[in-house]
């Protein structure tokens, strides 16, 4: 199924908006209601969703774009999420054939996966960075609870980012070629 | 067929680009210090507010919520006398929360006597979106003479200093980042040491070594060398001390002493002399100079 210019600037605007709200939520209004220790780093899961279900050239610059969204809420900056952003998306493209998200649970399982990708990614850079490898087993870890609790809201959505992007749900690896 | 081949040439021009892109971003990032972009600016300038919105909004919304716990399940008869109550109640909670707010604000007032600083009230509006960092976002700017490497403090002690700074928000690095590290002094022995944020709202103490009399429950406070904090500004207290086998120094947690799952309000220090156009970055280096009154 193929999508037209038109359709993909709406669709893309309205993901950024939908990113944008999602991280004024766990920015501000988590916090606020007493959640402090774990993020619920919503742009990962986005970005997952764009990786899994879109077949475009174009991904690589929206993923880009999401990660800019996510660096005015962040001191992580946008370079990072975007090169794990890059290696979620070459994984998945190597995974294709293999990947059909037909259940809720088999939704979950694989977002858990991609999401350990990301965070192993972004855990060795930060820790190059820092120049400091002793830190990395309690970064990992720390990512873990959060990342759950993403995977058991990924069905959800995903579901709602397939009627923003069209993609139909019985979902073979790819939904929409952009 | 050459479609297809020119489709995938252009996927992996545009995944080489980026990826350079990225690559080039990283080497450039830094976690300690940051001065926003135009954009980053502006950006931040339309969406803070209504993160500020959201977080002044906290109060109202539990009463609303406790208001609307009350009222369920009550009988017609009650409605006009609960409700009464109810907006009393509400009424005796504002009262309460302002109480409350007052207290703490007298707190910082009179600590704030103790420091020759210009002293900055800010309230805290979001957290950071990222698992990894530990950084507050504040409702006061450089429009309010806050500048990058200030250090912040609640009566009760260190919370870390200012990352960046747009003209209405500020972000601060707390003392719970990894990527923040603090010179301290236990304060019964004298033993200097680092303090690092690790997880789970708790630091470590470094290069303590092992033949230190630290002991769980020694307080710590700031050094005053490294240019950001000033001297003697509590930080926290050594709950745990773990001796390894192996190695020179010792294990050390430490609990901070401000409490930030209840952080409100804090103070932002600037030196005496920084007026209002204090600048983003500092010029010549990051040193605060500690000017007395």
């Amino acid at each position: 199924m193929k999508m037209r210019l038109s359709q993909l600037l709406g669709s893309f605007a309205i993901t950024i908006a939908l990113l944008t709200v999602l991280e004024v939520v766990t920015a501000t209004v988590l916090p606020a209601l007493g959640w402090y220790e774990y993020r619920l780093t919503f742009n990962v899961l986005i970005i997952i969703f764009l990786a899994i279900r879109l077949d475009s050239p174009i991904v690589p610059w929206m993923v880009m774009s999401l990660q800019v969204v996510h660096s005015l809420f962040s001191v992580e900056g946008w370079a990072l999420g975007t090169f794990a952003g890059l290696i979620v998306m070459t994984s998945a493209n190597y995974l294709k054939e293999v990947l059909h998200l037909t259940s809720a649970l088999i939704t979950m399982l694989t977002v858990q996966l991609f999401q350990l990708i990301w965070y192993v990614t972004v855990t060795m850079i930060i820790c190059l960075k820092i120049s400091n490898f002793d830190k990395f087993g309690m970064i990992i870890w720390s990512f873990i609870p959060g990342s759950i609790l993403l995977s058991m809201i990924s069905p959800l959505l995903f579901w709602t980012m397939e009627k923003i992007w069209r993609v139909p749900s019985e979902g073979g690896p790819r939904g929409v070629e952009i | 067929m050459k479609l297809i081949q020119e489709s995938s040439k252009t996927k992996i021009v545009n995944n080489l680009i980026v990826g350079m892109l990225a690559v080039y971003g990283i080497s450039q990032k830094q976690f300690n210090l940051s001065e926003p972009s135009l954009f980053h600016q502006v950006v931040t300038e339309v969406i803070s507010p209504v993160q500020e919105g959201l977080a002044n909004s906290k109060k109202s919304l539990s009463s609303l919520w406790d208001n609307y716990l009350s009222i369920v399940n009550t009988s017609k008869e009650n409605n006009v006398l609960r409700k009464q109550i109810s907006r009393l109640e509400s009424d005796l909670t504002s009262m309460e929360e302002m109480r409350k707010e007052n207290l703490r604000l007298k707190r910082l007032l009179t600590f704030t006597d103790e420091q020759p600083y210009n002293k900055i009230m800010a309230q805290v509006v979001g957290w950071d979106s990222s698992n990894e960092f530990k950084v507050i976002r504040l409702n006061k700017g450089t429009k309010h003479g806050i500048r990058t490497m200030a250090p912040v403090v609640t009566d009760h002690g260190l919370v870390g200093y200012v990352y960046r700074a747009t003209e209405n928000y500020s972000d601060v690095l707390t003392i719970l980042d990894q990527n923040n590290r603090v010179d301290i002094v236990v304060e019964r022995t004298r033993t200097h040491g680092i303090v690092e944020g690790v997880f789970n709202f708790k630091c470590a103490l470094k290069y303590i070594t092992r033949n230190e009399p630290v002991e769980v429950g020694d307080k710590l406070i700031t050094a005053g060398v490294g240019g950001i904090y000033p001297k003697g500004l509590k930080v926290g207290m050594i709950t745990d001390i773990t001796k390894e086998n192996f190695g020179m120094t010792l294990s050390i947690e430490v609990v901070p002493s401000v409490d930030f799952d209840k952080l409100e309000e804090v103070l932002v220090l600037t030196p005496l002399d920084s007026g209002k156009s204090a600048s983003i970055l500092p010029t010549q280096s990051p040193v605060i100079e500690e000017k007395k009154i």
